[in-house]
C-alpha cells in the first residue's frame, strides 16, 4: 500500500545523507515498529512517510514515497489527509491554536474536510473514546498536561479517519492506563488500519507492534519479528534490550542458562523460561 | 534540602491539582515523581522553582521558602529542565545556550569559559560549543538544555521526562549526569513514566494521584507494594514482575535479579 523505494535525501549543508537508499514496503491493517539510535533518520523518514516531506527545497535526491502507487507530491492535501496522519513527538506543536476545547480541536480536521455535522460528531464521539479523553471534553487544550496533549494530537488525528497512522514515539509520556487502553482500542478499530510506530523505547513499541524494523545510519539493517530484530546485536548495542532479556543474559554468563534456550524479551516469555528452567534443574 | 509542606494549589478557584503534598528531599536523594497524566507533577514542579505559588502551606528550597523568594534567585538553587526543552533553546551556538544561565550568576571571563567548557565535558559534548544547537539531533540537543541548566550548579535539579525518546547511550550519560549530581552532594527530582529508569536511578519513589502523595517510599519498598503502583498508576519494572512470577523475592533490576535467581537455584 506503502512503497518506499530506494529514497535518498540529505539536509541542505549536510555532508552525509540522513537517509540513505530506503527501500521498504507496508501493507494494509499491518503494526509495525520501526526502531533506531537518536539520529539515525527515524524522523526524517516518518514525514517523508506520511508525504509531509519532500517540501519546498527539501527533496529527495533519489527515490520516492508511493501510497497507492502515486507518489505523495501528486495528492492533494484533502485527499492526503484522509489517507495518512502524522504524530510528532512535541504534543503542543500539534495543536491547531485555534480551539478552546479539547472537542472543537478534534473537529478541527474533519470540519475542513467539509463533512456532514453528524459524521464530525460520530468522528469526535469515537475520537474521545479511543485516547480517554471524554472527562477532558470542555477544557482549553493548552491547559492539559504533556500526556493528555499527546492523547488529543492522536485523537485528532484518529477523527481523520485515516487509512495509515504515522506515530513519532506515541506512547512515550502516557501512562500505562492510557497506554494499554489505547493500543486495546486500536486493536478494536477495523483492522485496515496501517499503524507505523518510530520508537526509541522497546518496551511501548513491543505493545503495539508485530513486524520490527531497525534502522541505522538511514539504511534499514533488520526487517523481521521482535526476537529477529531485539536480540540481534545491533539493536542490543544502540537501544539496549528488554530488562527480562538482561536478566537473561546475567543468569546465562553465570553459568545458570544452559544450552541454546532463546532470550526471553516480555514478562510472559521470561516467566516460562524461568520456570521451565527451575522445573528442569529440580 | 527541598521540604513541601501541606501544598494545595489549582489553576483557577474551582478546581484544585494538588490538595495536600508533603514531603522532603535530602542531598545526595534522587526522587522519581510519579503518577498518571494530568496527575499534577509537572505542576508540582513549577511550584518547587517558584514560577507557581501554593495556595496553602509552604515550599523551603534550601533555606528560600518559595513564596517571598524571587524566581530569579531560587534559580540559583534549584534548575528546571522542562519538558521537550530541546525547543527552547535561542541561542546561535552552544557555548552561548549553556553560558547564558551562568552569565546571569554574575559569571564572567575566564570563570564563565571554565565553567562552559566543565559542562560541554560533563553532557558528553566536548567538541560541540561552535554548533548551533538547531543543527544538533533532538537528544543533543536535550543534553543541551541540561547543560544549560547544570552549568548553574544548582543544588537541586528538577527533570521532567528527560528519559524521553532517548537511546541507549544517551540513557547511560543521563544516568551518569544524574548520579553524579547526588554523589556531589546534590539531589534530583525526576519526573517520570518509564519504571525501568526510575529502579536504575531514583533513590526513593514518590507517587502523586488525586492530589495527594499516595506513596513515599525507597525504591524497592514502593515497588515492592503492587497495591501502592496500581493505585497510583504506575506499573512495575519488568524484573519486579518477574520476580513476583517466580516466587523469588522483588528484584530490582536485572542483576539484582541474575544475584536472587543465582542463590535460589544454588
Amino acid at each position: 500500500m506503502i512503497a518506499v523505494d530506494d529514497l535518498v535525501f540529505r539536509y541542505p549543508y549536510a555532508t552525509q545523507p540522513v537517509l540513505d537508499g530506503v527501500t521498504i514496503a507496508f501493507e494494509a491493517g499491518e503494526r509495525v515498529a520501526i526502531l533506531g539510535a537518536n539520529g539515525s533518520g527515524k524522523t526524517t523518514f516518518a514525514r517523508f512517510l506520511a508525504g509531509l516531506l519532500p517540501d519546498g527545497a527539501l527533496r529527495a535526491e533519489r527515490g520516492s514515497v508511493r501510497m497507492d502507487g502515486r507518489p505523495w507530491p501528486s495528492w492533494s492535501i484533502a485527499e492526503r489527509s484522509a489517507a495518512v496522519q502524522f504524530v510528532g513527538q512535541v504534543p503542543a506543536q500539534q495543536l491547531s491554536g485555534c480551539a478552546f476545547t479539547v472537542y472543537d480541536e478534534i473537529a478541527f480536521g474533519p470540519c475542513n474536510l467539509a463533512l456532514p455535522e453528524a459524521e464530525v460528531r460520530a468522528r469526535v464521539d469515537e475520537a474521545l473514546t479511543v485516547c480517554n479523553l471524554r472527562h477532558l471534553v470542555a477544557r482549553d487544550p493548552f491547559t492539559l498536561s504533556g500526556g493528555e496533549q499527546q492523547r488529543l494530537s492522536i485523537g485528532a488525528a484518529l477523527a481523520m479517519k485515516p487509512r495509515v497512522l504515522v506515530l513519532d514515539e506515541p506512547t512515550s509520556n502516557l501512562d500505562p492506563e492510557s497506554r494499554d487502553a489505547f493500543i486495546a482500542q486500536l486493536d478494536a478499530l477495523p483492522a485496515g488500519l496501517t499503524v507505523i510506530v518510530f520508537e526509541v523505547a522497546l518496551r511501548p513499541a513491543m505493545a503495539l507492534a508485530s513486524r520490527f524494523v531497525l534502522f541505522e545510519r538511514g539504511r534499514i539493517a533488520i526487517d523481521g519479528s521482535a526476537h529477529d530484530v531485539l536480540t540481534d546485536p545491533r539493536c542490543v548495542t544502540t537501544l539496549g534490550t528488554t530488562a527480562v532479556a538482561r536478566a537473561a543474559a546475567g543468569v546465562r554468563a553465570a553459568g545458570g542458562w544452559p544450552g541454546q534456550h532463546p532470550t526471553p524479551l516480555t514478562i510472559t516469555e521470561g516467566s516460562a523460561a524461568f520456570a521451565e528452567l527451575r522445573r528442569a534443574g529440580g | 534540602m527541598l521540604v513541601v509542606d501541606d501544598v494545595a494549589f489549582g489553576y483557577d478557584e474551582r478546581t484544585q491539582v494538588l490538595d495536600a503534598i508533603s514531603f522532603t528531599v535530602a542531598p545526595g536523594e534522587i526522587v522519581a515523581i510519579v503518577g498518571r497524566n494530568g496527575a499534577g507533577k509537572s505542576t508540582l514542579l513549577r511550584l518547587l522553582n517558584g514560577i507557581l505559588q501554593p495556595r496553602r502551606g509552604r515550599i523551603v528550597v534550601d533555606g528560600c521558602t518559595t513564596s517571598s523568594t524571587p524566581v530569579h534567585v531560587l534559580a540559583r538553587h534549584i534548575g528546571t529542565v522542562f519538558q521537550a526543552p530541546e525547543e527552547q533553546m535561542f541561542h546561535a551556538n552552544v557555548r552561548d545556550e549553556i553560558a547564558f544561565g551562568v552569565k546571569q550568576l554574575g559569571i564572567t571571563g575566564q570563570a564563565l569559559a571554565e565553567r562552559v567548557d566543565e559542562t560541554l565535558e560533563r553532557i558528553g559534548l566536548p567538541s560541540a560549543g561552535a554548533i548551533h544547537p538547531l543543527d544538533l539531533g533532538a537528544a543533543d540537543r536535550r543534553f543541551v538544555a541540561l547543560g544549560s541548566v547544570l552549568a548553574m550548579r544548582p543544588p537541586i535539579l528538577l527533570l521532567d521526562e528527560p528519559q524521553r525518546g532517548l537511546d541507549r547511550g544517551a540513557l547511560d550519560r543521563l544516568e551518569s549526569i544524574v548520579a553524579e549530581q547526588a554523589r556531589s552532594g546534590g539531589s534530583a527530582l525526576v519526573v517520570c513514566h518509564d519504571m525501568d529508569f526510575v529502579a536504575r536511578c531514583a533513590t526513593r519513589v514518590v507517587a502523586v494521584a488525586a492530589g495527594r502523595v499516595a506513596g513515599d517510599r525507597p525504591t524497592l519498598d514502593f515497588f515492592s507494594d503492587p497495591a501502592l503502583a496500581r493505585g497510583a498508576g504506575v506499573e512495575v519494572p519488568d524484573t519486579i514482575a518477574l520476580s513476583y512470577a517466580l516466587d523469588l523475592p522483588p528484584a530490582l533490576t536485572p542483576e539484582a535479579f541474575v544475584t536472587s535467581w543465582m542463590r535460589a537455584t544454588g
